[in-house]
């Protein structure tokens, strides 16, 4: 394998190591869709944070194909899938409770925000 | 000093990275210059004044703006600035509806072409937790605070993207040129946690 | 993983530390860390997955406790012993020799 170089610093960083696939898949999702995300607890690595898990979402916005990177760090393999922008509203992540005055006064004001997460197409499924 | 934990590493965390580094070097697997070379870039080449510069040309030319919203890798590209850490880029545009906050709750995901290295409360624990939870209190320790009708909208970068918010352009700013203007915009703003100057903080 | 790692939404760890005005880098071993971290995943023994993986492996208490280059020695570390460019036992006597000033 090659070892790093000084001269090829500059030119290695410029190039990057994007995991976008030129290959195509078609989407399960479109944007609009209403999809609620998997209930899933997986030992090795996910990109599917748990607060986030057997939430309700919306579709915003497709990125194309990448590299699924759960399969990748387990094996190195580089299969192609979806990866879609969800956005959850705060109250299906966290619940009423944030909007309630009492708690306002404990350091949480009410909110009026949205949680977007890049998530790939076997995380998602649909409602 | 003991509030800012990054900087009481364990104690064998020194001696752990020298071990590694002479025995890797040892091994022909690393070259020395190398890792001159890659220190080199991110503390002296590589920082937010590129993100600042990509902002102000938004701001000048609407043209380059639209192309920034709808491919930004491309049009950051265009600036120069591209590679890693930044190769698939979205950036997010900040209106008097609509403020968006950048956050990786799983590792510490930043856009590195155009921000350099992430500075260590993105990184902490702090910021990771609780920024999509109490994206308003986090907000207000920055000293940002919104009216409760600005819809929040927080970004977890936890895949394959990253995100550069385009903060709005200050008022009063009209007089000035885009070089001037990019001195206004800060790292925390196009982070989303801060807004840029005001023009009259730069006056001298 | 279901590990430290995943921190959305924790409640406990108080204000945000904004040093403001903060260096790159805070200490030398922070610079090393981070410059022998790229050049091994240049070097292609894994891929960047295989490397936050790595990270993501570490004890909960630990990694609550470390900072972030700590993590990413820490995963490095894995990384060269599991794909066994290096030995737990070498690196343990190289750090025990630098610990021992020379003679």
């Amino acid at each position: 394998m090659p070892v790093l170089t000084a001269k090829q610093v500059e030119p290695e960083l410029r190039r990057g190591s994007s995991t976008r696939m030129a290959v195509d898949v078609d989407p399960r999702f479109r944007v609009g869709d209403e999809v609620i995300t998997r209930k899933m607890n997986p030992r090795g690595h996910t990109r599917l944070p748990r607060y986030a898990r057997g939430r309700r979402g919306i579709v915003v916005r497709d990125h194309g194909v990448f590299i699924f990177p759960d399969r990748h760090a387990a094996d190195g393999l580089k299969t192609p899938q979806r990866l879609y922008s969800v956005r959850f509203s705060h109250h299906e992540l966290w619940g009423p409770n944030h909007d309630r005055p009492d708690v306002t006064r404990a350091g949480f004001p009410p909110i009026n925000a949205s949680i977007f997460l890049d998530l790939f197409d076997e995380y998602l499924e649909s409602l | 000093m003991s509030k800012h934990h990054h900087n009481a590493p364990l104690p064998d965390t020194v001696l752990r990275v020298k071990a590694l580094e002479s025995l890797l070097i040892e091994k022909g697997l690393v070259d020395p210059e190398a890792l001159d070379e890659l220190i080199d870039t991110y503390e002296t080449k590589v920082g937010p004044r590129n993100g600042a510069a990509v902002v102000a040309r938004a701001w000048c030319d609407d043209n380059y703006k639209q192309r920034l919203l709808t491919d930004a890798s491309a049009a950051i590209g265009e600036l120069g600035f591209s590679g890693r850490q930044g190769e698939d880029m979205v950036v997010l545009e900040n209106t008097p509806d609509v403020h968006n906050m950048v956050v990786c709750t799983l590792c510490s995901c930043y856009p590195w072409p155009v921000l350099g290295l992430p500075p260590v409360w993105y990184k902490s624990a702090p910021y990771r937790a609780r920024a999509v939870i109490e994206p308003r209190a986090v907000l207000a320790e920055f000293g940002v605070t919104l009216d409760d009708d600005v819809e929040i909208r927080v970004w977890d970068s936890t895949a394959e993207i990253r995100y550069l918010v385009l903060p709005m352009r200050p008022t009063g700013s009209d007089d000035l040129d885009e070089h001037a203007l990019s001195g206004l915009v800060t790292r925390d703003s196009m982070i989303g946690v801060g807004l840029p100057q005001a023009p009259v903080q730069q006056n001298r | 993983m279901n590990g430290a790692h995943d921190l959305g939404g924790m409640h406990g760890f108080g204000p945000i530390d904004n040093e403001g005005d903060e260096p790159i880098f805070h200490a030398d071993w922070e610079r090393r860390a981070f410059a022998i971290t790229l050049a091994m995943g240049a070097y292609g023994a894994w891929n960047l997955d295989q490397s936050r993986f790595a990270r993501e492996c570490s004890d909960p208490a630990h990694y609550l406790s470390g900072s972030y280059y700590e993590h990413w020695l820490d995963g490095l570390e894995r990384l060269l012993i599991e794909s066994g460019l290096l030995s737990e036992q070498e690196i343990a006597e190289r750090v025990a020799d630098l610990a021992t000033p020379a003679a």
